[in-house]
C-alpha cells in the first residue's frame, strides 16, 4: 500500500531534468541579497557600502527578541550598494548588493563542529541551526530553530518532506540521490535536538531510484523509516503528508506539533547537516532551471541572491523569448516581474516559460462536472466559491469554506472551462477578511 | 528495500505520530553519523545520472534577452488540456455507435432526422448568440450533442419539423434563456422530447425494427408497431426476446433500441473519465432491484430484470441523460441519491402511470432536485470536526 490523501491530481510530471547531476554555480558576478527570506521580521544589516565581505560572513541579524533568522553573505566581495527594493511579492525589502571579488575568502566565523554525534547537546544543536540561519527550504520559510524549540516535548515523529510533488522540479531528487547522506545526518541531529527515537523520510514513488538509495543508506538504522507515497500533487503540503501518513486531517490554526509531528524539508535537512560538517551557513541552494526558453535544463548549487538573468546565462542563455519567470513550481510559484530578481533560501526552481506556454486560456462557463470538487483536497466546493464571489455573495462563499482553502491550485489546473477558481477563492478570502476586520 | 516494505506491511490503523512514546532515549544518545563512504556503497543506482548531458549541446544564442515587460500573474501557471469542447465531443463520439444502429435498423429517415437535429441545434444556438450579441458558442460543441440526444429520443416515423422544433426548445427555450451553457436547470433534450409529447400522434408511432420510414413520405404507408414497454402494458408479456432487447431488434425511438451500444458508449465514457460509474450503476441498481422485488411478467426473475433493464430508456438515460453534468450533482454521494431516485421514478410510471415509459420524466424530475441534493451532499471540510478523524481539542 502506498499512503495518500483524499483528493488531489496527477500532473503531468514534467521532471526533464531529473537525470542532471547538481552543477556547482559558485561565481556569479554579483548577488543581491534580501534581509528577509524568511517568515517573521526582516534582518537589521550589519554592513555599509563599501565594506568588504567574506563568504559567510553574517550580514544581516535578527532583531531582539524578534522571530527570524540571520542573513549571511553568499559570497566574497564588497557591499556595492544597500537599497530598498521590492521583492518577487511586491513587498519592499531591503538588498544587500555584493560584487564578487572571485577569492572566495571564508569568514573566520565559520568553524565546523568537531564533535561526534553523541557528544553535542541540544541546546547547541539548536544554537548553531539558528546561527545559521537555516529556514525552511521547501517554501515556506519558517526559522528552523523555532520549529524544532517549538517541538521540544510535543512531537514524537520527525517527518523528512521528500515528496517534491510540484511538476518540473527535480532539486530535492537529486539531493537525495547525491547527498543522501546528508540528509539522514540532518534528519539525525534533529532526532537529538527534539530526542525524538521516530524519524519517516517520505518520497513520491515516482522516484524509485531515490527511494532505493536512501532506503539503502537507513538500512542499519532502526529508528529510520523510508515511506512510500502516492505521487499526487500537492501531497508535499505539510497538512497532506500528515493525513497521508496518519490519517489526521489538521484543522487549520493547529500546528503539527499538535498531533506530534514535525515536518523538515529534504534540504534544510540537508543544510542543517552542512553547518555541523563544514559549519557553513544557509548561503546557497539547489535550483531546478527549466522550462521551454532555457538552452540546458540544469540543477544548479548556486548563492543565495544570485540573480535569475545570471543563473540563466550560466543554463546556457535562453532559446526563446521568455514570457513569464516563475520561482518554485509551476503550482504554486511565484511570477517574477524582473530577470534581477535573485534566488532566495526558498527558491527551489526557475522556470521560464514562453508566449505559447503561459498564455492565459479564455475563461468559459462552468458546466458543473465536478473535477474541481474531486481534485480539492481540502474538501471544498471551488465552483461553489467562485459563483458566489462572482455574484457578490461573500456570506455563501464563506459557508463554502473559502477560509479553508490553501490555494494549492487543484482546481484552477483541471477546470475543463479555464475558469481561474483559485484565483476568485483568493478574491473571497481577501473579501472575507475584510470583513472580519470590519465587525472586530 | 526491506525498510520500505516492513513500513508498507504496517497498519495505517496504527497511525505513525500518535504512537512511539519516547520510553529511552539512550539510543538517541547513541546515535552516530552515517559516514559519506556509506553513500558510494549504493553509487550505481545512481547510473543513470552518467548520461544526463550528453547530447545537450543546446545552440545557445544571443538572439533572445529577457523581454522589457513579463507576464506576472498568481499561480498556477500550468492548466491542464482538458477543455469543455474535448468533453462534449466524447459525448458525441460515444452516441453514434448507438445512432448508426438505429439507422441501420429504421432506415435512411432516421439519418435525416438526426442531421436535422444537429444542424437545427446548432443553427439556433449561433442565431440566438447573434441575437444576445455575445460571442457564438458553437464550439463548445453543447448544442450538436443536445441535437444528437435529442433525435436519439425521436421515432423514425415523426415528421420533419419535430426535431427542428425541438432543437428551438432545448437549445432557446431550455439552455439559452436560462443564461447558456451550465445554467439550465433541466436537460435540454429531454425537455424538448417531453414538450414533443404535446403531439402525441406524430410522437408516439412507432414501426417494427427493419420496416423503413420512406424518407419523403414518412409514417403515411406503414404499420404502426408497439415498443416492448407498451406490449408489456397491455398486454401483460412480450414477445421479443431478450437477444433481441439488448441487440436493439425492437421497436422504439431511432437511438434508444440498441441497449448493447448504447453501453458501448457509455463504457468509452467511462474509460475516457467524462462520466463516473456512480449515477449509471445507482440508476440501473434501483431498477433492478425494484424489478427483482415487485415483477411484472411471468415467468423467471432473472429474465424480468433483464427486460425491464434493457427496454425503453433507461439505458439511454443512465449513461447519457442523467450524467449530464449541468443537471446532475456534484458529490459521489448525491450522484448515488439522483440515480437511485430516477430508478425509483421511471418504475413508478412504468408500473402506474398512464405512460408506458418513465425514463425520460423521471430524469427531469430529479433535475429539479439536484440544487437540495449538492446542499444535503457538501463535502465535510478537511479537518472539520466531525470529519473522518479530526484533532481532538485540548
Amino acid at each position: 500500500m502506498r499512503y495518500t490523501f483524499k483528493g488531489g491530481i496527477h500532473v503531468n510530471e514534467h521532471k526533464n531534468t531529473a537525470a542532471c547531476r547538481v552543477r556547482l554555480f559558485s561565481s556569479p558576478e554579483r548577488v543581491s541579497v534580501p534581509m528577509s527570506q524568511h517568515i517573521g521580521a526582516p534582518c537589521v544589516c550589519l554592513v555599509k557600502k563599501g565594506d568588504k565581505v567574506a563568504l559567510g560572513q553574517k550580514i544581516g541579524k535578527v532583531p531582539d527578541g524578534a522571530l527570524g533568522a540571520p542573513v549571511h553573505s553568499s559570497i566574497s566581495g564588497t557591499v556595492e550598494k544597500i537599497e530598498m527594493k521590492q521583492d518577487a511579492r511586491g513587498v519592499l525589502v531591503e538588498y544587500v548588493t555584493i560584487v564578487n571579488d572571485f577569492e572566495n575568502t571564508l569568514s573566520p566565523d565559520i568553524e565546523p563542529c568537531r564533535k561526534r554525534l553523541p557528544e553535542i547537546s541540544s541546546e547547541e544543536i539548536i544554537e548553531r541551526i539558528k546561527e545559521a540561519g537555516i529556514v525552511g527550504m521547501g517554501g515556506a520559510g519558517f526559522p528552523a530553530h523555532a520549529k524544532i524549540s517549538s517541538a521540544v516535548g510535543k512531537a514524537t515523529t520527525i517527518i523528512i518532506n521528500c515528496a517534491e510533488c510540484e511538476p518540473y522540479l527535480t532539486a530535492n531528487y537529486r539531493l537525495m540521490m547525491e547527498r543522501g547522506c546528508d540528509i539522514i545526518n540532518g534528519a539525525k541531529i534533529l532526532m537529538k535536538a527534539l530526542g525524538i527515537r521516530n524519524v519517516i523520510i517520505a518520497v513520491e514513488d515516482n522516484k524509485p531510484l531515490a527511494i532505493k538509495k536512501l532506503s539503502a543508506l537507513v538500512e542499519s538504522e532502526s529508528m529510520i523509516e523510508v515511506i512510500t507515497l502516492k505521487t499526487k500533487y500537492p501531497q508535499g503540503d505539510e497538512r497532506r503528508l500528515i493525513s497521508a501518513l496518519t490519517g489526521i486531517e489538521l484543522p487549520a490554526g493547529k500546528l503539527p506539533a499538535d498531533v506530534g509531528c514535525v515536518i523538515f524539508n529534504a534540504e534544510s535537512a540537508a543544510a542543517i547537516y552542512e553547518a555541523f560538517s563544514d559549519g557553513m551557513p544557509s548561503v546557497r541552494r539547489i535550483v531546478t532551471v527549466d522550462g521551454d526558453c532555457v538552452a540546458e535544463p540544469s540543477n544548479v548549487l548556486c548563492p543565495v541572491g544570485t540573480s535569475v538573468g545570471e543563473l540563466v546565462a550560466f543554463c546556457g542563455g535562453l532559446v526563446k523569448e521568455p514570457s513569464k519567470i516563475i520561482s518554485g513550481g509551476p503550482m504554486m510559484g511565484v511570477s517574477l516581474w524582473s530577470p534581477e530578481l535573485p534566488v532566495t533560501k526558498t527558491t527551489s526552481g526557475i522556470l521560464l516559460f514562453s508566449e505559447a506556454v503561459s498564455r492565459e486560456p479564455e475563461e468559459y462557463s462552468c458546466i458543473r462536472c465536478g473535477r474541481c470538487v474531486r481534485a480539492c483536497p481540502s474538501h471544498l466546493m471551488p465552483f461553489g466559491i467562485a459563483a458566489a464571489f462572482k455574484a457578490g455573495r461573500i456570506d455563501e462563499a464563506e459557508m463554502y469554506g473559502a477560509s479553508s482553502c490553501v490555494e494549492c491550485g487543484c482546481c484552477a489546473f483541471g477546470c475543463p472551462s479555464k475558469i481561474p477558481l483559485v484565483q476568485y477563492i483568493r478574491l473571497a478570502k481577501g473579501e472575507i477578511r475584510k470583513k472580519k476586520a470590519k465587525k472586530q | 528495500m526491506s525498510k520500505v516494505k516492513n513500513a508498507e506491511a504496517k497498519n495505517k490503523a496504527a497511525p505513525y505520530a500518535a504512537a512511539a512514546p519516547i520510553t529511552d532515549s539512550s539510543d538517541i544518545e547513541k546515535l552516530e553519523f552515517t559516514d559519506a563512504k556509506a553513500q558510494k556503497d549504493v553509487s550505481e543506482v545512481d547510473s543513470e545520472s552518467a548520461a544526463a548531458r550528453e547530447g545537450n549541446d543546446a545552440v545557445i544564442s544571443d538572439r533572445y534577452s529577457f523581454p522589457r515587460f513579463l507576464r506576472v500573474s498568481p499561480s498556477p501557471h500550468i492548466k491542464s488540456s482538458d477543455t469543455t469542447s474535448k468533453i462534449m465531443l466524447d459525448v458525441f463520439i460515444s452516441l453514434i455507435p448507438a445512432f448508426i444502429w438505429g439507422v441501420f435498423v429504421f432506415g435512411p429517415r432516421a439519418l435525416v432526422i438526426g442531421a436535422l437535429s444537429v444542424a437545427s441545434a446548432v443553427l439556433f444556438e449561433y442565431l440566438f448568440c447573434r441575437v444576445r450579441k455575445k460571442k457564438s458558442t458553437v464550439g463548445d460543441l453543447s448544442a450538436a450533442v443536445t441535437g444528437l440526444l435529442l433525435a436519439m429520443n425521436l421515432s423514425s416515423t415523426v415528421p420533419y419539423w419535430i426535431p427542428v422544433v425541438g432543437s428551438f426548445f432545448a437549445v432557446v427555450v431550455v439552455k439559452g434563456l436560462f443564461g447558456g451553457l451550465g445554467k439550465n436547470i433541466v436537460n435540454p433534450a429531454l425537455a424538448a422530447r417531453v414538450f414533443l409529447f404535446a403531439w402525441p400522434s406524430e410522437m408516439n408511432t412507432f414501426v417494427a425494427p427493419g420496416v423503413h420510414a420512406g424518407i419523403i413520405s414518412g409514417s403515411a404507408d406503414i404499420t404502426a408497431s408497439a415498443t416492448p414497454l407498451s406490449q408489456i402494458k397491455m398486454d401483460g408479456t412480450l414477445s421479443a426476446s431478450l437477444y433481441d432487447l439488448i441487440i436493439g431488434n425492437v421497436g422504439g425511438c431511432i437511438g434508444e433500441v440498441s441497449a448493447l451500444f448504447l453501453m458501448i458508449g457509455g463504457a468509452y465514457l467511462l474509460i475516457r473519465r467524462v462520466i463516473t460509474w456512480h449515477i449509471p450503476a445507482s440508476y440501473i441498481g434501483t431498477v433492478a432491484l425494484i424489478a427483482l422485488i415487485f415483477p411484472r411478467l411471468e415467468g423467471d426473475l432473472l429474465n424480468n430484470v433483464l427486460t425491464e433493464i434493457f427496454s425503453g430508456g433507461v439505458i439511454i438515460c443512465a449513461f447519457f441523460m442523467a450524467t449530464d453534468y449541468v443537471t446532475s450533482p456534484i458529490t459521489a454521494k448525491g450522484k448515488l441519491i439522483f440515480g437511485a431516485g430516477c430508478g425509483i421514478i421511471t418504475m413508478l410510471i412504468r408500473y402506474f402511470g398512464g405512460y408506458s415509459e418513465g425514463a425520460s420524466f423521471s430524469v427531469l424530475i430529479m433535475n429539479l432536485l439536484v440544487w437540495y441534493i449538492d446542499k444535503l451532499t457538501m463535502p465535510k471540510h478537511f479537518g472539520v470536526k466531525g470529519g473522518k478523524a479530526s484533532v481532538k481539542e485540548k
